[in-house]
């Protein structure tokens, strides 16, 4: 198989930095996806502070030790 | 890839906000077109929104180093995305746009760098090229070419080995090739 000639490459190329260029120009980002990264960004900084807070692998507290009952005075 | 790493080692939800906002700005345009590229219309702009979200999520957790693995980052959330809640509407493959539509594309670039007329007849050929090839070839074509992904990214979507994609890539384009001239 021929390797890809460099004019084919740089053609393809240039073609992809117009057609990407074009099409952010004439589509420009609508607010509402902004929102949407917004929101997941906040959610996601929460998750994170409920973990600092709350930290999943806590390390168990040692059950208080029970002291031997005492026998029953009667 | 200033921005990216930037958010990464950022701490506070008001800076995150606004370089997120930054980042998003970049790079939404282009999932986009890969988002109703492989999705029928109805469903797109969810689709999108889904991707996005899924991206926004993960971006404190991206650790490459270059703007070539970010965006194969990026789209393998979309692919995985578009798979796991899209699958009906997902077609792996690319819808071909026509290329009227494709040239408006390259039109509206001209606005802010003009066109020579070297580069325009380079980028009608590299259209023909594009366009001339048989649907499946096409998909290839375009995820390498367009949107940049490498043989590795392509590999792993289609199942197939590193090698075998660069060679079928090399094979479509050598065919497209032969359909131009």
């Amino acid at each position: 198989m021929a390797e890809i000639s460099q004019k084919d490459q740089l053609a393809l190329h240039e073609f992809s930095v117009r057609y990407r260029a074009g099409f952010a120009q004439t589509n420009p980002t609508p607010e509402a996806s902004i929102d949407t990264v917004k929101d997941a960004v906040r959610e996601e900084y929460e998750r994170e502070q409920q973990a600092k807070r709350s930290p999943t692998i806590e390390p168990s507290s040692p059950a208080p030790e029970r002291q031997p009952e005492e026998p029953d005075r009667e | 890839m200033k921005l990216v790493r930037t958010y990464r080692l950022t701490a506070g939800l008001s800076q995150r906000l606004t370089l997120a906002e930054q980042i998003f700005r970049l790079i939404e345009p282009d999932l986009r077109l890969f988002v109703f590229g492989a999705i029928a219309h109805p469903a797109a702009q969810d689709a999108l929104q889904e991707v996005l979200k899924a991206i926004a999520i993960s971006l404190g957790k991206f650790q490459g180093g270059t703007i070539k693995e970010f965006w194969g980052w990026c789209y393998r959330i979309a692919r995985n995305k578009l798979n796991d809640q899209f699958r009906k509407e997902y077609a792996d493959r690319m819808h071909p746009t026509p290329p009227d539509q494709l040239w408006q594309m390259i039109e509206a670039s001209a606005q802010d760098a003009p066109i020579s007329p070297a580069v325009r007849h380079d980028l009608q050929y590299a259209m023909k090229l594009l366009t001339s090839s048989k649907p499946e070839c096409y998909d290839f074509l375009w995820k390498h070419f367009v949107f940049g992904l490498d043989y590795a990214d392509i590999a792993e979507e289609k199942q197939m080995n590193y090698d075998s994609v660069r060679m079928k890539i090399g094979r479509c384009l050598e065919e497209a090739k032969s359909l131009v001239s």
